[in-house]
Order: C-alpha cells, then sequence, then structure tokens
C-alpha cells in the first residue's frame, strides 16, 4: 500500500518541472524546489494529494553561502506520509512570499522566523514581535550573532573553584571547555 | 523640672529577658510555617510535586504550597530564569511581604546552568534579589530539596535567614543590575525606597546612582480601571 502512495506521489511530483526528489523512506520525500516554484508546489500537495497540514517551517542560515534555506514539512493524513520541501532564498534582502493563504498556520511560524531571522513574508498577516516582545538586540539565531560574546558584555558570572573540583582538574578531569576553534563564534576572528 | 523636655530619657537599650524569648519564639514559629509560592520557572519544578505530595511529604515540615505572592513566605525559582521572566519574578519577590526567603534550585539559577551561552536567561539570580540558599543539581532531587529548605529552617530559627533586609539596605545594587539588564526605564510597582524608610530599613547602599535615575524616569502608579469590556481596545488615557 505504501509503496503504490509512494509511486503516485513520485509521478505527482514529477508534474513539476525543475525539482529534485530525494526519497528518504517510503513515508519521507525530500524535494528541493527554486524558491518561485514553491507555492506551485504546496498549492500541488494540498490540492491534489492531501498534504493538508504543514506541521512546521524551519530555516536554516547558511552565513558562507548568502543564503537562507527554508523547509516546508507538510503531512498527508491520508498517505500518512511527510513532505520536506526545501527552498534557499538569498540571505539579503531575506525577502519570500507567505504561505497564508494556503496554510493558514503558516502565520506563527513565518512570524517565528521574522523575529528570529530577519526574513520578511511578503503577505502574512501579521509581523509583529512573537516571543520576543521584550528584545530589541540584533536578530538571535542568525549565524552571525554571537551569543557568548553578547552574555560576556551583558551579563556576569559566579566564580566557583573549590578543592574539589581543583584535585579533579590536576587529575586530568572536571568541566572540559571546548577548544576555541570549535565555536562557531570564534570561527570568524 | 518644670518641662516634660527636661526629664532625662534614657536611650540605653532595656535589658528586658523575656524580649529574648518572645524573639526565640517568634523564630520557632516563623521556621513551622511557611508557605512556598506557587511560582514555577524552568524545568526543576517538576521535582516539587513528589516533594509536596505523600511520597515526599514536605508538609510534615510545615511547608506547605501557596498560591498568591501576598501570603507566601518563600519564592522558590525552580530553573533557568528567561529575562521576560525575571521581571515577573521581581515583581512577585516586591509584593511579598517580609520576611521572605529566596531559594534557588537547579544549577541555572547559580550560573545559567546548561543555558549558560543563551542570550535570553539571567545567570547570576542573586544579582537581582538576594538568594538565601542555592539547592545545585540538574535537577536536584526531593530529597535535596527538603534538605535545603531544612537548612533554611535552621537558618531561620538561629536568626541569619535575613537576607530579606539586603534588598532594602543594599537596593541600589539590585536595582542597578536590573536596570543594566532591562534599560533605564525599568520600574515596579512596588516603591522599595518608601518602604524601606517605612520599616526603618534604609541602609548605606539603599540610595544611590541608580536610585536617582529610578527617580528620573519614575511615573507615578495609576488605579487599574476595573470596568468590563469599554476599554479593552482603545489605551486608556
Amino acid at each position: 500500500m505504501s509503496q503504490e502512495i509512494a509511486h503516485w506521489l513520485d509521478n505527482l511530483l514529477e508534474e513539476i518541472e525543475g525539482i529534485e526528489i530525494r526519497r528518504k523512506s517510503s513515508r519521507r520525500v525530500r524535494v528541493d524546489v527554486p524558491a518561485d516554484a514553491l507555492p506551485a508546489l504546496l498549492e500541488l500537495l494540498q490540492g491534489r494529494a492531501g498534504y493538508i497540514h504543514l506541521s512546521a517551517i524551519s530555516c536554516v542560515d547558511w552565513i558562507d553561502d548568502e543564503e537562507f534555506e527554508l523547509v516546508y514539512h507538510v503531512w498527508s493524513y491520508e498517505n500518512h506520509s511527510l513532505v520536506s520541501a526545501h527552498i534557499s532564498i538569498a540571505r539579503e534582502p531575506g525577502v519570500y512570499l507567505s504561505v497564508y493563504d494556503l496554510y493558514q498556520p503558516a502565520a506563527f511560524f513565518e512570524r517565528d522566523i521574522h523575529e528570529m531571522y530577519g526574513i520578511h513574508f511578503e503577505g502574512s498577516p501579521n509581523m509583529d514581535k512573537f516571543i520576543l516582545t521584550e528584545w530589541d538586540g540584533p536578530l538571535p539565531m542568525r549565524k552571525e550573532f554571537d551569543s557568548e560574546a553578547y552574555i560576556n558584555e551583558h551579563l556576569s558570572w559566579q566564580e566557583y573553584n573549590p578543592p574539589w573540583l581543583q584535585a579533579l582538574i590536576a587529575e586530568g578531569g572536571g568541566v572540559v571547555i571546548p577548544p576555541e576553534e570549535q565555536r562557531f563564534s570564534r570561527k570568524k576572528n | 523640672m518644670s518641662s516634660i523636655n527636661q526629664i532625662p530619657v534614657i536611650n540605653a537599650k532595656r535589658g528586658n529577658p523575656l524580649s529574648k524569648v518572645f524573639d526565640e519564639l517568634v523564630r520557632f514559629c516563623r521556621s513551622r510555617s511557611l508557605f512556598i509560592l506557587h511560582y514555577c520557572t524552568g524545568c526543576g519544578a517538576i521535582e516539587l510535586p513528589p516533594a509536596m505530595t505523600s511520597r515526599f511529604d514536605m508538609e510534615r515540615l510545615g511547608i506547605q504550597p501557596m498560591v498568591s505572592p501576598r501570603q507566601a513566605d518563600i519564592l522558590l525559582i525552580t530553573g533557568y530564569v528567561s529575562i521576560k521572566t525575571l521581571k515577573r519574578v521581581i515583581l512577585t519577590y516586591e509584593q511579598m511581604g517580609s520576611p521572605k526567603y529566596v531559594i534557588g534550585i537547579c544549577s541555572c539559577t547559580v550560573n545559567g546552568g546548561m543555558y549558560w551561552q543563551s542570550y535570553a536567561t539571567a545567570k547570576k539570580l542573586d544579582e537581582y534579589m538576594p538568594v538565601d540558599l542555592y539547592i545545585a543539581g540538574c535537577m536536584p532531587r526531593p530529597e535535596a530539596v527538603i534538605a535545603g529548605l531544612q537548612q533554611l529552617m535552621d537558618r531561620i530559627h538561629s536568626g541569619e535567614a535575613n537576607s530579606w533586609e539586603d534588598y532594602f539596605r543594599n537596593y541600589d545594587y539590585y536595582l542597578g543590575n536590573q536596570q543594566k539588564l532591562f534599560g533605564d526605564h525599568w520600574q515596579t510597582p512596588t516603591d522599595i525606597i518608601t518602604e524601606a524608610k517605612h520599616y526603618n530599613l534604609m541602609g548605606e547602599g539603599t540610595l544611590g546612582e541608580h536610585t536617582r535615575l529610578l527617580e528620573q524616569h519614575q511615573k507615578p502608579l495609576e488605579a487599574l480601571d476595573m470596568r468590563l469590556g469599554h476599554n479593552l481596545k482603545e489605551p486608556t488615557k
């Protein structure tokens, strides 16, 4: 049964040009689409294949490639399968279309991504602050935001170095602090 | 001695031996009737239901949960405090009646814990309010919570647990840290300086540069308009 659905879904997806389909399992498909084809794909999935549930929109910041990757996860209750549609958009100016007219829950996801990454979704009903209502710092989920430098500037620590911990460190144990070059925030400098 | 003003007044403290007995009694009773405010931040709160209920039974020590801050004695901070939550915690703490005690549970209240790198959580709780006791662990088991509460009871009984006075005596320090995090316009509905004057708890650190900054921005508080439905949409003028 699930094989049949998979085959049928692959046939459906082939109707759109320029997309790359990678089947992860019988219930999971990864689709890479050009950014301008995504609304058409979602409309097709929703209207003809029963993918009526938008589970999430995730965002990945690929700072070295100068782009954001947006992943739209849509789920079908009939097929019990998930399609993840990946698009990438330019990091600057970071504008994309809202899919609110197709999936209403997208409003929340888009609002969240807007406050965390600064991506503006055209047509989204509300782009106000969502969780970070009392935050006026930089966009926190962008890779260029150095969280460690920020907290070192704004917050302080208390010292805790009791004798038993010193003895542990002398034996080679204790708290392991990763080398500086492993930390993303230190990589650039 | 024609006038009442000429009667010499001896200012030395009266050595009433019963007063100490009375203080002792008050502290004894206080340490055996503690109400924990039902306010939980972070994940450590999950250890409180077993500590409260029949398995570990906090109530045999006279410790009970309480729903409102004005009737509670202990403010338990059970885990990480995000900066948005910290504002609410401070408002809650200031509304609690003295004597009040703060216990920081979990590593997060000590130094940020596993959220040490997060931009959104406060790291040292005792920068923002005086903490009587820390119960470290991620998260501490109910036994540890109860052992900590017993230690607090002993400290109340012996009269050492008076860090709440420190909030009045060093208000400038605490307010300075709060302003650093929340911005210069930070103001709480409770007027700590007036309270400190009223209860005769003014210390050297009560007033300072940060309280001067507060007085510059301070807006007088207005009573809430309690009408139903009329002003929900328009902002009050």
